[in-house]
């Protein structure tokens, strides 16, 4: 397979880097490599933020996502959509929040964009805000196929504490389904 | 070292754990982005061996609280960015002039002054070099992956107590927070690699720890263990006590730079990556060789033969090796995430200045794209 290139996007506080810890990790627990990197600002809240996530099956060396090359973008903050949407190939996924994130028509004729609201379900359905992270991990790999599916389970059980390996396992579901239904 | 344990972390994070696993017993320092992580994971894993960590009110009192760790024999760390390497250079130069073995990790970020805090730069290449204002020759070690995290940390503590000197252990913003695989030494192998500093055992009146060959280091016994001698940043004589003598103050500092430079083949370290049939060379260091490389692989499917040198040891700089391939390749592109800061070495070592640049200071890192550009365009 060839490279996967991921962005996550929110702002700063919203927890969007540990998904791409697990997409990293999981990669290389296939033989693969994975590479994480998070570019933040001075701001303790609210500042945009970007998570790229680069899946090879060769050696990786430099570490961000190239602007134009971006198969999946997922963003649940419209300061940061807005920001970050042009590093995306025409006719890539994007994934927004749609209670937070406004593309203009033109966005949705040069994207795919799919709006699933991600913050809703891991704050009602799932009942914990945390798991957003989850969610989005689930998403983003129902649309990418990017790692096995037991992998990055396994490898995102392995980063949360065991009490909260119910609520996340229900996220996982709850993101796979969303992203089934709106066509991953 | 061998590559045979396989991590998944940050540079930050390697990096404080490298210090442990070379003996680090102490850290002392002041949070400051983007290096704070490494304060973080350390302040973990030091209790745990039995080391401390302290945060202490300021950068000053950072590098005094390890400098006073170090007089008493143990490994010490500290952990900063540019701005706080501004705030250390006084006492940095005192670790420089009292022989002070200490290890000092900078994250750089963008500057000058407070800059850009979490953006990446390597515009404390030069700070490195100087830090602190007199004679004295900086050892300056740069990592270019997150292995080197690890590596060039380890490495920087057998150094300084080799040559009774801080080391410098530069990472960028890039390094210090990107976040993915690194196949590092065993720790039983870093441990058996560890030369820690001289001590003299003889006669406690026959002790002079500043009385020592032209080219080496002195030899500074551990404070309060029986051995006494004076320690001050002013110019002082065999005992460490303050003098003007003529030959003890020009001999001192003749031999403070003389220790480092007798010594290179000791230090020298570096990466040639495709270099073997290379027409064109691109000159990089730290995260941005991750971007060369990955540009060399384009420009090699674009049938341009291209390759990297990459210094790992900044400081002294690899001199005879720059010359030996500005000799031999005309077409030379140097890229800093700064306006030039090393190319002013890389002149100076091949005695040329048709070398070319490729400079960025916004806090954004360069591209591969930028640089296969880069190279169309000029070459």
């Amino acid at each position: 397979m060839a490279r996967t290139l991921m962005r996550f996007t929110g702002v700063g506080g919203q927890g969007v880097l540990l998904a791409g810890e697990i997409f990293a990790a999981a990669k290389i627990a296939t033989g693969g490599h994975g590479l994480k990197t998070a570019t933040y600002t001075s701001q303790v809240r609210g500042g945009a933020t970007v998570v790229d996530i680069t899946l090879d099956e060769k050696e990786i060396y430099y570490p961000y996502a190239n602007d134009g090359e971006i198969d999946f973008m997922l963003s649940v903050a419209d300061v940061s959509y807005q920001q970050f949407k042009g590093g995306v190939q025409e006719g890539g996924t994007i994934v927004i929040e749609p209670n937070l994130v406004h593309p203009t028509e033109e966005d949705r004729k040069k994207w795919n964009i799919v709006e699933i609201p991600i913050i809703t379900i891991a704050k009602e359905e799932v009942g914990n805000v945390i798991t957003q992270s989850v969610v989005a991990l689930a998403i983003a790999n129902t649309f990418l196929n990017a790692v096995d599916k037991k992998v990055l389970i396994d490898t995102m059980l392995s980063k949360v504490p065991a009490k909260v390996h119910d609520i996340n396992l229900v996220a996982y579901d709850l993101g796979e389904k969303y992203a089934k239904e709106k066509g991953a | 070292m061998s590559a045979t344990r396989e991590v998944i972390s940050t540079g930050n994070e390697l990096s404080a754990i490298a210090a442990v696993d070379a003996g680090c017993m102490f850290f002392g320092g002041y949070p400051l982005t983007p290096s704070s992580e490494v304060m973080h994971v350390i302040s973990d894993l030091l209790p745990k061996v039995g080391g401390a960590s302290i945060q202490m009110e300021d950068e000053i009192a950072g590098i005094c609280a390890v400098i006073g760790a170090s007089m008493s024999g143990v490994r010490a760390l500290t952990a900063t960015s540019g701005p706080g390497i501004s705030l250390k250079a006084e006492n940095l130069g005192l670790a420089q002039m009292a022989e002070v073995p200490l290890v000092c990790v900078n994250v750089m970020r963008g500057g000058p002054s407070t800059g850009l805090p979490t953006r990446v730069s390597q515009g404390d290449v030069a700070q490195a070099k100087n830090p602190s204002h007199g004679d004295y020759r900086s050892i300056t070690l740069c990592a270019g992956n997150l292995a080197e995290c690890y590596t060039e940390t380890v490495r920087a503590f057998n150094l300084a107590d080799r040559f009774m000197q801080p080391v410098f252990v530069l990472l960028d913003e890039t390094l210090g927070h990107m976040h993915g695989k690194a196949m590092l030494p065993t720790v039983e192998e870093v441990k058996e690699g560890i030369v820690l500093r001289k001590k003299f055992d003889g006669p406690a009146d026959e002790y002079f720890p500043y009385e020592c060959g032209p080219t080496e280091p002195a030899v500074l016994n551990p404070m309060f263990g029986g051995y006494r001698y004076h320690f001050t940043g002013l110019h002082h004589d065999k005992n460490g006590f303050p003098t003007e003598e003529i030959e003890t103050c020009r001999k001192l500092i003749q031999r403070l730079d003389d220790k480092v430079t007798a010594h290179v083949d000791e230090l020298e370290s570096y990466e040639e990556f495709m270099c073997d049939d290379a027409e064109i060379l691109i000159i990089a260091y730290g995260s941005v060789s991750l971007a060369a490389k990955e540009a060399i692989r384009h420009l090699r499917a674009d049938g341009i033969k291209a390759g990297l040198f990459r210094p790992i040891t900044l400081w002294p700089s690899p001199e005879a090796k720059i010359k030996e391939y500005t000799d031999k390749i005309k077409d030379v592109l140097v890229v800093e995430l700064n306006i030039g800061q090393y190319m002013d070495e890389v002149q100076r070592a091949s005695g040329r200045l048709d070398l070319k640049g490729l400079y960025k200071v916004n806090g954004r890192p360069i591209s591969p794209y930028e640089i296969v550009n880069e190279v169309k365009e000029v070459f």
